[in-house]
């Protein structure tokens, strides 16, 4: 019986599964051609600019990538992003697992908390902890009263405020698909790796982490290149020894015109971004949401 | 006067702008930018509203200013703005690349000679002045800007304008010793060193808001800002102090982009909002100067005392013309710097 249904299943799934591609590709062709339209096109004008302003050549890739403040920024970029994503990371897995096993009525409750942040003004978030983290602000106040530290703590206009703020604001974007690939794996897992020896440890590192490993690598992957491009909190909270790519482009745009070099500096950001993720692509499989799995 | 200063009203003037166009089209309209908050609502009470009421011309309100969008519309023939305050090293700068529309001077009447040029007239004048919070210096008045340098009579941490844009360097080498009328061409290696000998302590601000945040919350003790925001401050009750010593002053400037749909309203707009009753409302409300000369008799006595022209005998021009030239490499050195 199960085999004469198995056998007749297949054959009308994969029929199923064409016609369902090809829909798909329709059903894909407005974000296509807004994304054509909208995104491709401008990026090529900027490759252009990049190639032809003030004058045909590579003299802004060469000033960009000779000048010691232009690296120095890259760098930055680079560094404020890994270690933002490293610390959601470190605070978001915990999370996400919460959410996952928690009772509904808790999990539901915990994940408003975290969708009401992504709902408040990302600027009046940013003011706000600035408020809170300057020397003059609530938590060095608090601190100081109950006698932890006698000087103020420089938590803001360095990386530390930097990290804390961006943090704060990439915390869902880690969370939600890191819970869904949580949620996804079957609990009986764990008790079986209990039932054959493993410590909580080794649970964890044998065989949570590894299923999670999709999750973890998607997640991070958006949080990464999200940072990467950020331009309020950092310039809001970091210091400017700190400044990042995002901040040093708008000033080339709005305010010198340099549109030349600031296409150059998206464009050389553009690729290494495109390079990461073909990295993770090629590694990790990009986590589960490709069209008909890897 | 960056594009950051106006971020939060950008989507409240988007929906205004929204709303007026969907009223009908009077018989001429145009689009006036300027860069939200205080100074833009009172730009659009003491100019655009009276303006609309006597020519019938509707103006409808944009912003923040933003150089790129500016270049980007001339570029591509498509020009939405038809009057853009900016600032007056950007207006420079813009005349020469082709930017602007030439103006027809023969309609600006009383406007200060100082701030007029073939491609922009004034919108207002702003000092940039020095500022401290009283209770964080314990009754220290700092009275020139060498104070800012002083970091043990006046310790705590000092904030200025972040981006590369005249005040900073001129500040550093006033405080040097340099006197006001030998300060340009630039001693840029000198204002660099002077700069670096506080760097571990300035806090920058990069609008006007978070200038006023850091000022009365006594997170900077001293520093640089525009003198309108002091001013807000100080009448709001913050105890808050400002010296107009070697004050520095600039324009913001207003010009008409390049290809302009509404040239010849907009060029009346220009008139009436340099007139002198319209820059006495905008002066009064704003603590900000009135570029035409005639406009301070139309003032109160009170609001005149507030202005940054009151203190002309120390008061320093910074050059627009100079920085227009030299706004490119000095902006290299300044990001190297910055990011060290």
């Amino acid at each position: 019986m199960s085999t004469a249904l198995s056998s007749a299943a297949v054959p009308v799934r994969r029929r199923f599964k064409i016609g369902a591609e090809s829909r798909g590709v329709k059903l894909l062709l407005p974000a296509l051609l807004l994304l054509g339209g909208f995104f491709l096109i401008p990026v090529l004008t900027l490759l252009l600019r990049s190639v032809m302003e003030p004058a045909p050549g590579l003299q802004n890739y060469v000033e960009l990538l000779g000048s010691q403040t232009y690296v120095r920024v890259f760098f930055n970029t680079f560094m404020v992003a890994g270690v933002v994503t490293l610390i959601t990371l470190l605070i978001g897995f915990p999370t996400a697992w919460l959410l996952a096993v928690l009772p509904k009525r808790w999990s539901q409750l915990m994940f408003a908390v975290l969708l009401l942040s992504m709902w408040t003004n990302l600027l009046a978030r940013t003011y706000a902890w600035m408020v809170l983290l300057q020397q003059t602000g609530l938590i060095n106040r608090v601190l100081m009263a109950i006698g932890v530290i006698d000087e103020p703590l420089a938590l803001v206009n360095n990386l530390v405020g930097v990290t804390i703020g961006m943090t704060y604001i990439m915390l869902p974007f880690l969370v939600m698909p890191l819970h869904a690939t949580l949620r996804a794996i079957d609990p009986s897992t764990l008790r079986a790796a209990a039932i054959c020896g493993a410590s909580r440890w080794q649970a964890l590192r044998l065989v949570l982490l590894p299923l999670a490993l999709p999750g973890i690598a998607s997640g991070a992957l958006m949080v990464f290149v999200m940072s990467l491009g950020y331009y309020v909190t950092p310039a809001l909270l970091g210091g400017t020894n700190y400044m990042m790519l995002a901040e040093l482009i708008a000033q080339l745009v709005q305010s010198l015109l340099n549109w030349g070099l600031a296409g150059a500096a998206a464009f050389v950001l553009l690729v290494v971004t495109l390079g990461l993720y073909a990295v993770q692509l090629r590694y990790l499989g990009g986590g589960r949401t490709g069209f008909g799995g890897r | 006067m960056t594009a950051t200063k106006a971020f939060g009203t950008r989507v409240a003037l988007a929906a205004s702008l929204g709303i007026l166009a969907a009223t009908p089209v009077l018989a001429e309209s145009l689009v006036f930018t300027s860069w939200g908050g205080t100074t833009q609502q009172a730009q659009q009470k003491h100019w655009a509203k009276p303006f609309s009421a006597a020519s019938g011309v509707n103006v409808a309100m944009d912003g923040p200013t933003d150089y790129g969008k500016f270049k980007a519309m001339v570029e591509s023939g498509n020009v939405n703005w038809d009057v853009v305050d900016v600032e007056g090293d950007f207006a420079y700068k813009a005349a020469k690349d082709g930017l602007l529309e030439p103006l027809d001077l023969s309609q600006l009447k009383g406007v200060d000679p100082r701030f007029v040029s073939p491609n922009s007239v004034g919108s207002f004048y702003y000092s940039f002045v020095l500022g401290y919070n009283k209770p964080a210096l314990k009754g220290a008045a700092p009275a020139s800007w060498a104070a800012l340098f002083d970091l043990k009579r006046y310790p705590g941490k000092r904030t200025l304008y972040k981006w590369s844009a005249p005040g900073v360097l001129e500040i550093a080498l006033l405080a040097d010793g340099v006197p006001a009328n030998k300060l340009y061409p630039l001693d840029i290696d000198r204002a660099f060193k002077k700069l670096d000998s506080i760097k571990s302590q300035i806090v920058w601000w990069s609008g006007g808001a978070q200038s006023q945040q850091l000022l009365a919350s006594g997170e900077a003790s001293i520093g640089m800002f525009w003198n309108g925001r002091v001013n807000a401050l100080q009448q709001s009750g913050a105890p808050v102090g400002m010296s107009w010593n070697q004050n520095l002053t600039a324009a913001d400037m207003l010009v008409i982009p390049k290809g302009s749909k509404n040239k010849a309203a907009a060029m009346k707009f220009l008139a009436y909002a340099t007139s002198p009753e319209a820059q006495a409302k905008f002066a009064g409300e704003t603590g900000y100067a009135p570029i035409n000369l005639q406009a301070k008799s139309k003032m109160t006595p009170a609001a005149v005392k507030s202005l940054p022209d009151q203190h002309g005998a120390s008061q320093i021009n910074l050059d627009m013309r100079y920085w227009a030239e030299h706004r490119e490499e000095i902006a290299k050195r300044w990001y190297a710097w910055q990011t060290q």
